[in-house]
């Protein structure tokens, strides 16, 4: 059963992340303050540390192909994003300490990257007309904020659930 | 560098950047249809979606409960205020609709810009990256829903539906960006209906810019702001705000009207879709009402 709690918890956070969207933008004395779930990243960076950064790909470009293909219609961006970040993670981790604080720091900076690639993408293409500076208050922060609480809250239970999957594979080869 | 190219992985994996990059461009563009593999992912995971919004939905409902009760007192006293008003309203609106149909009767005109059917929907889920304003909802063709229908919720108009599939549709809100986005629509209020296209969103004011008006008319803030109808898709009157400033437009030809938007563009639940009786023209809203300007 636990052979497939990897994906499963994917599959949740995927689905959830749309959920917790509806909430936002937040309003606080007449400033729109959005914040961006990023659930599903912050999960496949934390496969990537303690499991194995191939997984972490197939998960990425599965998922973001989905999430390409429902929500953006610009198919490849999320495809692409997601495996290139695991990929980065893979390549850091490599030369890092893994514990469960490096990992969250590692995932933190990690998604203000990828949300800054975004915004990126999204002014090239003109789909938005942002300053830097209104992204940098308006979406970045507030969105690294609410991220980074998910993560203390959940980094510790993710870190656990994957160090079991981790096990039992292992038992399973010997 | 040489065991950096003779890594087979390294070049499978460039490959599949070329792919996807190629990917992006090829979809970057305006596409009318959606490809059929697409509306398979976009049903089933739109089903997936469904089971997670549902419970979400109650919980906020919930909430909304607490808040509605906790402001009854305050609510009450205001509507206490409001009912004699009502009721005059009321026998007015009742004495010009009867004397409305009557004439209506009188001339034979039986098709009304103003008609449609609602078709009711939930939100199930808003684009959590929300860099583009979309929402999805939970009908789609099966239900009569066609592209370009007009989006709603009981404060007015929300946006409109650019993608359909079998029993899904995503809504691209009023408050996109995307400068290819109009509405053709009217000022109520004065003697006559004064017309203009919504055009664009101003993300700082976080108002609707409502353009073209001819610079002779003179215009009043908070007059309100509805669906022309003329655009060929819309139905007429739907209310889509009202106006805080009126400027002249960088051209210096004609004015330019900032309007607030009547509804609310956060925590979106229950909408409605407007599907006009009158025979709807084909391609995008305002596009009729363009050509009929330019000639």
């Amino acid at each position: 059963m636990i052979r497939f709690i990897l994906p499963l918890i994917a599959l949740v956070l995927f689905f959830l992340e749309p959920v917790f969207g509806l909430f936002s933008p937040l309003q606080l004395d007449g400033v729109y303050y959005y914040i961006v779930p990023r659930f599903l990243l912050m999960f496949l960076i934390f496969v990537t540390v303690y499991y194995d950064t191939r997984h972490a790909m197939y998960y990425g470009l599965f998922f973001g192909l989905l999430y390409d293909v429902f929500f953006i219609d610009i198919i490849g961006l999320y495809a692409f994003l997601y495996p290139m970040i695991c990929l980065i993670t893979g390549y850091v981790v490599k030369s890092v300490h893994r514990n469960l604080l490096v990992a969250t720091i590692l995932t933190l900076v990690l998604t203000a990257l990828f949300e800054f690639v975004l915004y990126l993408f999204f002014s090239v293409i003109s789909v938005i007309s942002m300053p830097v500076d209104v992204f940098l208050t308006t979406r970045l922060l507030p969105t690294m904020i609410a991220n980074s609480l998910f993560l203390v809250m959940l980094g510790w239970v993710f870190k656990s659930l994957i160090v079991a999957r981790l096990l039992e594979r292992e038992n399973s080869k010997a | 560098m040489s065991r950096f190219f003779s890594n087979k992985r390294l070049i499978l994996l460039m490959l599949g950047v070329i792919l996807l990059v190629a990917l992006i461009s090829y979809t970057l563009r305006d596409r009318d249809n959606v490809s059929f593999p697409e509306q398979v992912i976009k049903d089933t995971v739109g089903a997936g979606q469904s089971l997670f919004s549902g419970p979400a939905h109650f919980v906020t409902g919930i909430f909304d409960n607490v808040d509605s009760l906790l402001n009854t007192y305050k609510e009450n006293q205001h509507l206490k205020a409001r009912l004699d008003e009502f009721a005059s309203v009321q026998a007015e609106v009742t004495d010009l609709r009867s004397e409305n149909e009557q004439l209506k009767e009188i001339v034979g005109k039986e098709a009304d810009l103003r008609d449609y059917n609602p078709i009711q929907a939930t939100v199930i889920a808003r684009n959590p990256d929300q860099w583009e304003e979309k929402v999805i909802l939970n009908k789609g063709e099966s239900d009569g829903v066609k592209e370009n229908m007009a989006v709603m919720t009981a404060q007015g108009l929300i946006g409109k539906v650019t993608l359909v599939t079998k029993s899904h549709s995503t809504v691209e809100l009023i408050s996109t960006q995307n400068p290819n986005y109009r509405v053709s629509a009217m000022v109520i209020g004065g003697e006559e209906g004064v017309f203009g296209l919504i055009e664009g969103y101003d993300a700082k004011r976080r108002e609707l810019m409502l353009k073209r008006i001819d610079a002779q008319i003179e215009l009043e803030v908070g007059q309100q702001v509805v669906s022309s109808g003329l655009g060929g898709i819309f139905p007429k009157g739907l209310v889509i705000g009202e106006i805080t400033e009126i400027t002249i437009d960088e051209f210096g030809l004609t004015q330019l009207a900032y309007v607030k938007p009547s509804s609310d563009f956060t925590l979106l639940n229950h909408v409605m879709i407007a599907d006009r009786v009158t025979p709807e023209v084909e391609g995008e809203d305002s596009e009729a009402a363009l050509e009929e300007e330019g000639s």
